[in-house]
């Protein structure tokens, strides 16, 4: 009897429990995680350096002028211009939650936050400065060179300076979405409508390639799986060669990183060129070419709904 | 102990201690912590490719549409990789470019396996969603077949039933790809194709549709399973076997030479432990041979001492009996010292009692005795006799002289007495001094240095008249003095008798000797002066020397025992000669010693 009442006791317990705190639902979608603990100072520093025209080669650009935080973390241009006033090649993607896309740059060319700000410092089209300048003007400012030796052993130095941008960008998560909150089990935060996007999402299949806890940047997919896009588009740049221009191989021709769909509603425009100015308009194209369906009525309303039900918080704040 | 071989003994512990640290070195247990390491590693980095390769599996069969998984494992193989190279990359744990050659083909595997699982991901993908689709695609086509008249229906028949067959091909095909199930949804394809042509406009769209999307599948499918076949082929486990051998090899040499390394280290310790009971065993033999010498030194010690004692006991003897000969020697010197003051002395006693005797016999008393002889012959009528004899009337009157003579001879006998009772009180004074001499003991008492002069003169008056010697005095000045009486005397007798001598010889000149006393500068100087022989140079330095003489019957004593009683005296007694005939000058100086009550 003593062994059937505790039983029981636990199964109340349990039971209790499961009241107080909904289960996470197990869907291919998964929340953000938590902010990684990193050393606060490499972090600051890291933020300074963000906000830092001097690491563009005139003075010009900071990594801030292109990723606006106030902005969803891009640009709100097709193109941003690059140092020298000419728009770059491709759009730029958000900085928020990038530390877990698994490749950076549309065309997926480096797998780590220190290479990718290696490769816009030195690029021609974007900052178009060398390290040694870079490092010169931040060793040069003694406010600067302290703050590096208090962070670092070595002080200031090209891999520091990286790590630093690095590390601050690792704390760009954008957790909170109310989409989040759905899947930490607080299911009723979503409209019904909301809740036939997600539903719909699924579906037409646009979780294949847009899932796990970035929903997206988690692999390569072709551009137009089901048609040319680009011909169709066209104007057809090197650009639009996507991860060809990295791999020399002819099946990663119009390949790129499926990018991230958090905060998407924030992130316009779309695709590598900025093509789609609207959500409407991408998730159309994306019927289109990569899903090869036709969507039933209002689903592509339904499906943007949800979208923007992704749009996540940075200090507190909604983006 | 010689420099060399200090430096040997130096060199050889040098030697020893480094022998020794090396082996500590070589002996380092550091290889097999790592080694353990490492396959610890290789064994979570085997994990995660098998997880991996799992997650692509899930994936191949749509149990996961999430693909994060398909990311960690090879963040986590990079992250166990790093660490895993960072031990084995270290110098001297694998042969060279052994290492390499395994890391090189590693990396190669995974990079292809990566590029692989990339492209299996993209395909994958679209190929699951294509095949989740084909049933909707069907239901959808079915329902738009239902929903026609049954006229239509009945001539569109075959379409639906082939559309059907495509859709059941193509899922088969999904399961079973082969080429003949290729050909066949090839055909399938042609044929609604083919058919698309004869349907409603609502249906060819729906047909369209589902022909891109198998066609997706037939394209696809191989691509996925040949992706699959390729990763699954990439032997990236074998590598990590290979690797896991090639540390078990690395390890199993570094642990045979760990081995060999602590034999080596205990045949070294034995060796140091031999060396420490050698030396043990020279340092006992050291002590023992130290103890041993340390005994003999003593024993040696001890003889020596005793001979030391034996030693200082003949050598006390020896002084012993040199002291009773010096002292007998000493007696004898006194003894000859006084016998010849006493001899001076008594030379005056000699002079005084031959004169009393002298006296004597030619004393006026026996006229006494003759005048009695005439009373005594007239003794009957002795008034007549006196007042009538002519003898008789005479005998008042000689009475009378005698008496007077009488008187005269008593006054010089008593005199001559008195002398003799002087030297005689001289000869005590020189015994006592004599026998208070080991304590040379002097006896102070207040002296008038004329009346010291007087006495010595007097003592040997006698001898100075026969010698027809004048004295000349020239006493000074000279107050009182506290002096050694019997000193003075011994010097002042000694001096004017050898000024006597000196002058025994001379005939063409009077003898002449002075006696001069005076004080100069606090110090008192007693002069005597001849004129006699005078001394000669080379007997100046000799002449106060114990047994110098110049006389036949002298016994070189006199002058050496003033000089003595000098210094006794704190003074010093000189000579001073102007060379033989010249005469000499003997000068007593002493320190002026005020008697009380003089100024």
């Amino acid at each position: 009897m003593a062994s059937h009442g505790l039983i029981l006791a636990l199964g109340l317990l349990v039971g209790l429990s499961t009241a107080a705190h909904a289960e996470p639902l197990d869907e291919p979608l998964k929340p953000l995680p938590t902010v990684p603990n990193l050393d606060p100072k490499r972090v600051q520093l890291g933020q300074r350096l963000f906000n830092d025209p001097r690491l563009s080669v005139n003075n010009t650009l900071s990594c801030a002028s292109c990723h606006r935080l106030d902005k969803g973390g891009a640009d709100d241009k097709a193109f941003s211009l690059g140092f020298d006033g000419k728009p770059v090649e491709v759009n730029t993607p958000t900085v928020f939650n990038a530390s877990l896309n698994f490749h950076q740059f549309w065309d997926g060319r480096v797998d780590s936050l220190e290479e990718q700000v290696h490769m816009v410092v030195i690029s021609p089209t974007e900052m178009g400065s060398t390290w040694e300048t870079v490092v010169k003007r931040i060793a040069d400012d003694p406010d600067y060179a302290k703050a590096f030796s208090n962070a670092y052993p070595d002080g200031v130095n090209e891999p520091n300076i990286r790590n630093a941008l690095a590390d601050y960008e690792r704390t760009l998560l954008t957790p909170n979405s109310r989409f989040d909150q759905y899947l930490l089990g607080n299911t009723d935060i979503l409209t019904p409508r909301e809740k036939f996007g997600y539903q719909r999402f699924k579906e037409y299949g646009c979780i294949a390639c847009h899932q796990g806890v970035n929903i997206g940047g988690n692999m390569f997919q072709k551009f137009g799986v089901m048609g040319d896009y680009i011909a169709d588009r066209g104007n057809p740049t090197r650009a639009d060669e996507g991860r060809f221009n990295v791999t020399g191989d002819e099946a990663d021709r119009q390949v790129f990183k499926v990018p991230s769909l958090r905060n998407v509603a924030r992130t316009a425009p779309y695709f590598h060129k900025g093509s789609a100015p609207t959500l409407e308009k991408a998730v159309e194209v994306m019927f289109k070419y990569q899903l090869g369906r036709e969507p039933q009525k209002n689903d592509t309303e339904l499906i943007v709904e949800f979208l923007k039900t992704l749009t996540g918080e940075w200090e507190g704040k909604p983006l | 102990m010689t420099l060399s071989r200090r430096l040997g003994l130096a060199f050889i512990g040098v030697l020893l201690a480094s022998i020794l640290l090396f082996m500590y070195i070589e002996s380092g247990a550091q290889q097999a912590a790592s080694h353990i390491e490492s396959r610890d590693l290789i064994r979570v980095l085997k994990q995660q490719d098998a997880v991996w390769d799992n997650e692509v599996l899930k994936a191949r069969v749509a149990l996961s549409h999430n693909y994060d998984p398909l990311v960690s494992p090879l963040h986590e193989m990079t992250r166990l990789w790093q660490r895993l190279d960072v031990i084995e990359s270290e110098p001297g744990r694998h042969a060279p470019s052994l290492w390499d050659t395994q890391r090189d083909e590693y990396l190669k595997a995974v990079k292809e396996k990566t590029r692989l699982v990339e492209q299996f991901k993209s395909h994958n993908a679209v190929l699951r969603n294509s095949l989740a689709f084909l049933p909707t695609a069907e239901d959808d086509i079915q329902g738009q077949f239902a929903r026609l008249s049954d006229a239509d229906r009945l001539q569109l028949q075959n379409v639906a039933i082939d559309t059907y067959d495509l859709l059941l091909s193509s899922l088969e095909f999904a399961q079973v790809t082969t080429e003949d199930q290729a050909a066949e949804i090839l055909l399938g394809l042609n044929r609604l194709e083919v058919n698309r042509d004869r349907l409603p406009d609502g249906l060819q769209g729906s047909i369209d549709i589902l022909r891109r999307h198998i066609a997706l599948i037939l394209r696809e499918q191989p691509k996925v399973n040949e992706l699959l076949q390729g990763i699954e082929a990439i032997p990236l486990a074998a590598r990590l076997d290979t690797i896991t051998n090639l540390l078990d090899t690395d390890q199993e040499q570094a642990a045979a030479k760990h081995q060999r390394n602590h034999i080596f280290l205990l045949l070294f310790a034995t060796f140091l432990v031999l060396i420490l009971i050698w030396l043990a065993i020279r340092l006992i033999r050291s002590f023992a041979e130290i103890k041993r010498v340390n005994s003999a030194l003593q024993t040696a010690n001890d003889e020596l001492e005793q001979r030391v004692e034996e030693r200082t006991r003949q050598l006390k003897d020896t002084q012993s009996e040199l002291m009773d000969t010096a002292r007998q020697a000493g007696m004898a010197e006194i003894a000859t010292n006084v016998l010849h003051n006493v001899g001076n002395v008594l030379n005056s006693v000699n002079i005084s009692a031959d004169l009393v005797s002298r006296k004597l016999r030619s004393s006026k008393a026996q006229g006494l005795g003759k005048a009695m002889n005439l009373i005594n012959e007239h003794s009957h009528d002795l008034g007549h006799f006196l007042t009538e004899d002519e003898k008789g009337k005479l005998l008042p009157g000689y009475l009378n002289q005698l008496v007077e003579a009488i008187a005269v001879e008593q006054q010089g006998l008593t005199d001559e007495l008195a002398q003799l009772s002087k030297s005689v009180d001289h000869i005590k004074d020189i015994v006592s001094t004599q026998q208070s001499y080991a304590g040379a003991n002097t006896l102070m008492e207040p002296l008038v240095v004329s009346e010291l002069l007087e006495d010595a003169l007097r003592m040997n008056s006698g001898a100075l008249t026969r010698h027809h010697v004048t004295v000349i005095k020239e006493y000074g000045e000279v107050p009182r003095i506290m002096g050694d009486k019997h000193r003075l005397l011994l010097i002042l007798i000694n001096l004017i008798s050898n000024a006597k001598y000196a002058m025994a010889g001379v005939s063409n000149h009077a003898r002449n000797m002075t006696l001069k006393a005076t004080v100069v500068d606090e110090e008192l100087q007693i002069s005597v002066k001849d004129e006699g022989e005078g001394i000669p140079e080379e007997n100046m330095t000799r002449i106060f020397a114990h047994g110098f003489t110049t006389r036949k019957d002298g016994h070189g004593f006199g002058l050496h025992s003033c000089a003595l009683a000098a210094i006794e005296m704190n003074g010093h007694l000189t000579v001073h000669s102007d060379g033989p005939g010249t005469g000499a000058t003997f000068v007593l100086q002493l320190p002026l010693k005020l008697a009380e009550g003089e100024p």
